[in-house]
């Protein structure tokens, strides 16, 4: 596996995880990333994602339940567990926490292409100001010595958004709080009317 | 922690405050009794009844407390200008007043100036050494800075005086969860369910944090003592009771 592999994220998937970290302004939350690997170019497409929980992210049992029905779920549709996202609680906060390492492993011996994305704070708070179309969030990728690494510096093309427009439609749905709409893990085991799978959300 | 139909109330006053239909001062002090976070709605709302001299009349005593919640509330959503002219009112209504010492040093914070804030905390502290919201304030501050570990310190300090603070129990449990501490987290919840063994909240926290593999069995104790004393269990813990069998 050498090089560095590309990553594409698609809208939808991008923009569900940054308005639920939008809605849970004061908590870490965290998220699956779910796609494939492109046949065509090796790039590691990421289709869809679900956001997990706001609150006690550490803890093993419902990240069980959930992984479970997810992985269920998908595999009908031959989309698998790719990656996954993390915000932090503190808005200065670019480390990369022992839980959000833990997924990351645990993903990547099933899929060695694994990626994790962490909310870049600073770049969701400029967004209204510039027309960046680069995603609001850093790329880490696992390396040969089994650290997560940082991947590329600014302007660094390894994970793109595949719509281009995705930041300008995101700023939309920020400005009508689409964000209430967004229901996560953590909603459906208190409520399970709750759809974790979000169908109607950009409908 | 908010029961249901509270939680229904506050989200029914809510919409009905959004939409224009009055009933903003109730939702306010619903707010303020349930101790939510509504901060961008709490100030939205609480500056226009302040800004209104008929309506800021009618609430009579009320008004001073009303502009302490407005405070925070600018100061969570780094409105800090209306925060600072809250306090102005405030400190001349109440000059030489604690509570009001305790706002500007949160406004200190809000800054993002922690030394200052320290200093204003520390010389409050030193007249009111057993003021609990400024202890938690030193705490809020560590954590907001970064440093967990002072945070953790302070706030197993706190403890040592105020045993009996349940937030404070649950909020250091959440921070050794995040640290992947489990063993001190379940330490705090055994504390709260000692002195609170009627709350199912907390058995169930704690059953979460026990469950290890080789405490899979204490985990399935505990929900299975749960499951006897109250039939209302939520799916989540009816699933993951199923999981253990």
């Amino acid at each position: 596996m050498g090089g560095e592999s590309k990553y594409e994220i698609a809208q939808n998937a991008y923009m569900k995880i940054v308005l639920h970290a939008l809605k849970h302004k004061s908590s870490a939350v965290n998220a699956v990333l779910l796609g494939r690997v492109s046949p065509t170019n090796d790039v590691v497409e990421i289709t869809d994602s679900v956001p997990l929980f706001h609150s006690h992210l550490g803890l093993l049992p419902q990240l069980e339940i959930s992984l479970i029905l997810i992985e269920e779920h998908y595999a009908a549709k031959g989309v698998n567990i790719v990656g996954y996202f993390h915000a932090n609680e503190r808005f200065d906060d670019y480390e990369l926490s022992g839980v959000a390492k833990n997924v990351g492993d645990h993903i990547y011996r099933y899929f060695p292409q694994a990626a994790i994305l962490l909310l870049d704070n600073k770049k969701l708070e400029a967004l209204p100001k510039g027309k960046d179309r680069s995603p609001v969030m850093q790329l880490y990728t696992r390396d040969s010595s089994k650290n997560w690494k940082l991947a590329g510096g600014e302007g660094s093309s390894q994970l793109t958004i595949k719509e281009p427009a995705a930041n300008a439609v995101l700023l939309d749905y920020i400005s009508t709080e689409k964000w209430q709409d967004v229901v996560d893990f953590d909603d459906h085991l208190d409520d399970i009317s709750k759809d974790w799978l979000n169908p109607e959300l950009f409908k | 922690m908010v029961s249901k139909t509270e939680e229904t109330q506050l989200s029914n006053l809510e919409t009905q405050v959004d939409n224009g239909g009055g009933g903003a001062w109730e939702y306010l002090s619903l707010v303020r009794k349930l101790k939510v976070r509504r901060s961008d709605r709490v100030l939205k709302h609480g500056l226009s009844i302040l800004n209104d001299p008929k309506k800021r009349s009618s609430l009579g005593p009320d008004e001073w407390t009303l502009y302490e919640q407005v405070a925070v509330a600018a100061m969570d959503c780094q409105s800090l200008d209306v925060a600072k002219d809250c306090i102005k009112v405030l400190q001349k209504k109440f000059p030489e007043s604690k509570r009001v010492g305790r706002l500007e040093g949160m406004l200190l914070e809000a800054k993002g100036a922690w030394a200052e804030a320290e200093k204003a905390y520390s010389s409050l502290l030193e007249d009111n050494p057993l003021d609990q919201v400024i202890h938690k304030r030193r705490v809020a501050m560590s954590k907001a800075q970064g440093n967990v570990s002072v945070a953790i310190e302070w706030l197993n300090k706190y403890l040592e005086i105020f045993m009996a603070d349940h937030d404070a129990w649950r909020e250091l449990a959440e921070i050794y969860v995040s640290l992947q501490m489990y063993k001190q987290a379940a330490f705090c919840y055994e504390e709260l369910i000692l002195s609170q063994p009627m709350v199912p909240l907390f058995h169930l926290a704690y059953a979460d944090k026990t469950k290890k593999p080789l405490l899979g069995n204490l985990f399935s104790t505990v929900l299975k003592l749960l499951t006897c004393y109250d039939s209302n269990l939520s799916t989540k813990w009816r699933t993951s009771y199923a999981n253990e069998l």
